[in-house]
Parts: structure tokens; C-alpha cells; sequence
């Protein structure tokens, strides 16, 4: 009830590892769209194993956490139970939808996330590109009404990492559509590759974990078109290959932006990213009335 | 007796863990050098040819579309682009597979001097080094 049985992700190691030497052939031999620069993998897949240590460093504080907040429940589910785990499916795909959208919206959560978006490709390694701050920016917090309501915390444990899972499949350019039903229902790779574009057309958009419905009712889908292809990596990419600056960049701007404007701390921390106090940076919001201005002066798609 | 037993139960079960720990620890750096080598081996990064004029101007308009540079000029051995609109600087530099943008402004750009046929700029967060014919900037097309 309390320790989760297994470890989802930690089962799907070989998987992943699998599935990226897979993906390198398929490119390689021009059987699909797939590319893999030295550094850039290099620094996905370092990421990826430091998120694992980061996570050992703070696991113990979040597991503490959530079982106090479990011993304090309203209901006692039962993790034997059918419905319990279509209850969890969905409530941790909605927990999951809000804190994504959350990581992207509000600085401070996006500090800790925008490493996972900072290669400028997109295949499965990108994947694997995960957060080392996310426990101190304390996302975590999300997920713990799940375990207050009575979800036993391996049942929550256990269909986070099914999510994580999941999503590792959908970082990819070798699958174009998946059957049309499959994409009004499910999170995708064609969904995913605009979640993780550059172009001002496609910002803040489809923040869902495995369905694709919670941006369909929220309102924050874009679908992918032809005519605009992904360009992948954040609206300022890197300029360098550093590790220790692709995890903490956001977090030392932060700091620097709190220090020269104090006054305006709130909005550097919790406004949105690119937020400044006199409006000299640019947001998504205004990217996006830029690009819109753009198109209604007729200067069309931008060249590819 | 027994507090000292258990006690030497546990710290063997700590060490257990810690060893299983260190050897999934090695394993997966292994693994990660394993699968960099071999995507390094199969040689699947985008291609990247000296830019010309008009993959310059696309890129350009790609990167900075809010802006209309006077002039562009791209570099040597055509892994870079520097334009420039009135007093800003808008610098394309080649990283890894793709190309980085930035703006500065003018007079930083203009004041710099080539060493050796390199120009190196200061960013914030890099150094790229564009090449120059001859040692001359700033070159003749923002003359």
C-alpha cells in the first residue's frame, strides 16, 4: 500500500535503451525520419541518469510526504479494485495535464522543466532528457490531493510511472499520424512534436501526459499541419553543450532578474516565462500576437 | 548481543544496497556511453553545408522575423551568419548540427578585431568564433 511493488520505469530500461538503438538504424538507413546529434544525446541521455540520482537525494522527503498525507485520507481505496485503478488512470492523466501546463506557464516550475526542451531534436532520447530540480521546485505538491483523497501511494507511484512510460514512445519523427481515433483520444507523437516546437504557432500547447482529451477540453490543442513543420528547442536555444548550464540556466536567471529588480520579484518568480517588468522581453502570449500580426499582413507561413 | 547482530545485520543489508546501487550506477553510465559511441558510429546528425546567401536570408527571417536586416554577411567557411539592422546585430553561429541566434547590439560587433582569420564574440552564454578572410572587419558588405 504504502512501497510501490515495482518500478515501471525501472522495468522499462532496457526498453528505452532498445528502442533509441532502433530508432538510430531507422535512421541511419533512411527507413524514417530520425536524428541524433553526439552532444545533443550526450546531454539527453546525461540528464537522464542524473535525474535518477537527483531523484534517490529528495525521494525519501516526497515519500514521507505522501504517506502522511495518505494516513490522513478521506476514503481508504483499495488497490485490488478495478475501478480504483480507471480512477487513478484518469485522475493522475488530469493531475498530470495541470502540472505541465503549470511547468510551462509559470517560471519557477518552468526553470525546473525547460531542460527536458532544450534539444533542438526530437527523438527518444529526447525522452529521457529529464528534470534534476523538478523535486525542489515542488511539483511533486500536485499529486498529493490523489493520496489525500485515499489512493495508496504505490497505486499513485505505480501509474506515474506508466505515464512516464508511455510518453517515452511519442518522442519520435519516425511516426508520422497514428489511426484518427487514436489521435482525438491519446497523447501522440504527432501531438507531442508540437508540444515540444519552437515555432510561435505551435507555443504553450498539448501538455497532456497519455490523453490528448484534457487539452481538447482546456482548450490548449494544436494539432500539427504539413504546411509548418516542428522546429524543435525553446524559443532561445542554448548557445553551448554545458550540462550544468542546460539544468540550471532558468534558475540562475531567475536569481539574477529577483536581484536587479526586487520590487518586481513576484512577477519574475511566478509570472510567465519571459515575463518582465517592462515589457522589453517577449512571452509566448506576445509571440504568438506577433506571429498572428504577421500572418494577418499576409506575409504568410514563415520559409522552412 | 543481539542489538549488535542486528545491528550488523543491517549495516550488511546497507551494503548490499549500496552495491547493487553502484553497480546499476556504472551500468547506466556504461550504457549511456554505449548508445552516445554508437549514435556517434552510425553518423545520424543533420547534414549542415556552408550556408548560401539565400539559406542565410531563410534562416534569418526563420530566426528573427520581426526584423529586416540591411546587411548579411556570412562567414568564411559559411558556419555563421552576422547581419545588421541600424544599430542591432543579429548573429546566427553553428552549434552542434543547427545554428543558435542572438542579438547584440552593433557597436559590440562592429568593434571587434580578427585574429588569425577568427572572430571571436562574446555572449553571455557561449563563444562563438566566426571565420574572416584576411583579417578584415568589419568586412565590405556593412560598408
Amino acid at each position: 500500500m504504502l512501497k510501490a511493488p515495482f518500478d515501471p520505469v525501472q522495468m522499462a530500461i532496457p526498453f528505452f535503451v532498445l528502442a533509441i538503438i532502433l530508432e538510430i538504424l531507422i535512421g541511419r538507413f533512411g527507413k524514417a525520419k530520425a536524428n541524433y546529434e553526439t552532444r545533443d544525446t550526450a546531454m539527453s541521455l546525461s540528464m537522464g541518469f542524473g535525474s535518477t540520482i537527483a531523484g534517490l537525494l529528495l525521494g525519501g522527503v516526497i515519500f514521507a510526504v505522501t504517506v502522511w498525507v495518505w494516513k490522513h485520507r478521506i476514503f481508504t481505496i483499495p488497490m485490488t479494485a478495478v475501478w480504483a485503478w480507471i480512477a487513478v488512470f484518469l485522475l493522475e492523466d488530469l493531475t498530470y495535464y495541470w502540472f505541465h501546463r503549470l511547468a510551462h506557464e509559470r517560471r519557477v516550475w518552468w526553470a525546473s522543466h525547460v531542460n527536458h526542451h532544450t534539444s533542438t531534436h526530437y527523438n527518444l532520447s529526447t525522452a529521457l532528457r529529464q528534470t534534476w530540480t523538478g523535486g525542489v521546485a515542488g511539483t511533486w505538491l500536485l499529486w498529493l490531493p490523489l493520496s489525500f483523497l485515499g489512493f495508496p501511494p504505490a497505486m499513485v507511484a505505480i501509474q506515474k510511472g506508466v505515464s512516464l512510460v508511455y510518453q517515452f514512445w511519442i518522442h519520435t519523427e519516425a511516426i508520422k499520424r497514428m489511426p484518427r481515433w487514436f489521435e482525438a483520444v491519446f497523447n501522440t507523437p504527432s501531438h507531442h512534436r508540437v508540444h515540444h516546437a519552437r515555432n510561435a504557432r505551435y507555443l504553450d500547447a498539448n501538455y497532456a501526459g497519455i490523453l490528448i482529451i484534457w487539452d481538447r477540453m482546456f482548450g490548449t490543442f494544436i494539432p500539427e499541419v504539413d504546411e509548418e513543420p516542428c522546429r524543435y528547442g525553446t524559443v532561445k536555444n542554448l548557445g553551448n553543450f554545458n550540462l550544468f548550464h542546460n539544468v540550471f540556466h532558468e534558475w540562475i536567471g531567475i536569481a539574477k532578474d529577483v536581484a536587479a529588480s526586487p520590487r518586481h520579484a513576484l512577477g519574475y518568480i511566478f509570472g510567465p516565462p519571459g515575463w518582465s517588468h517592462d515589457g522589453s522581453r517577449d512571452t509566448s502570449h506576445t509571440l504568438k500576437a506577433k506571429w498572428r500580426a504577421r500572418m494577418e499582413a499576409g506575409e504568410g507561413a514563415p520559409p522552412q | 548481543m543481539f542489538s549488535n547482530l542486528n545491528s550488523n545485520k543491517l549495516r550488511g543489508d546497507a551494503s548490499v544496497l549500496d552495491k547493487a546501487l553502484l553497480i546499476q550506477l556504472g551500468g547506466s553510465v556504461a550504457a549511456v556511453a554505449l548508445l552516445v559511441a554508437f549514435a556517434a558510429w552510425m553518423g545520424v546528425a543533420r547534414e549542415t553545408p556552408p550556408l548560401d546567401p539565400d539559406i542565410a536570408r531563410a534562416l534569418i527571417a526563420l530566426e528573427f522575423p520581426d526584423h529586416k536586416p540591411d546587411a548579411v554577411w556570412i562567414a568564411a567557411d559559411g558556419a555563421g551568419i552576422i547581419a545588421r539592422e541600424g544599430a542591432l546585430a543579429l548573429v546566427l553561429y553553428r552549434r552542434g548540427d543547427g545554428y543558435v541566434a542572438r542579438d547584440l547590439p552593433w557597436s559590440a560587433v562592429a568593434a571587434l578585431k580578427p585574429t588569425k582569420g577568427r572572430l571571436a564574440l562574446k555572449l553571455p552564454d557561449a563563444r562563438p568564433v566566426f571565420a574572416v578572410n584576411d583579417d578584415v572587419w568589419p568586412p565590405k558588405e556593412f560598408a
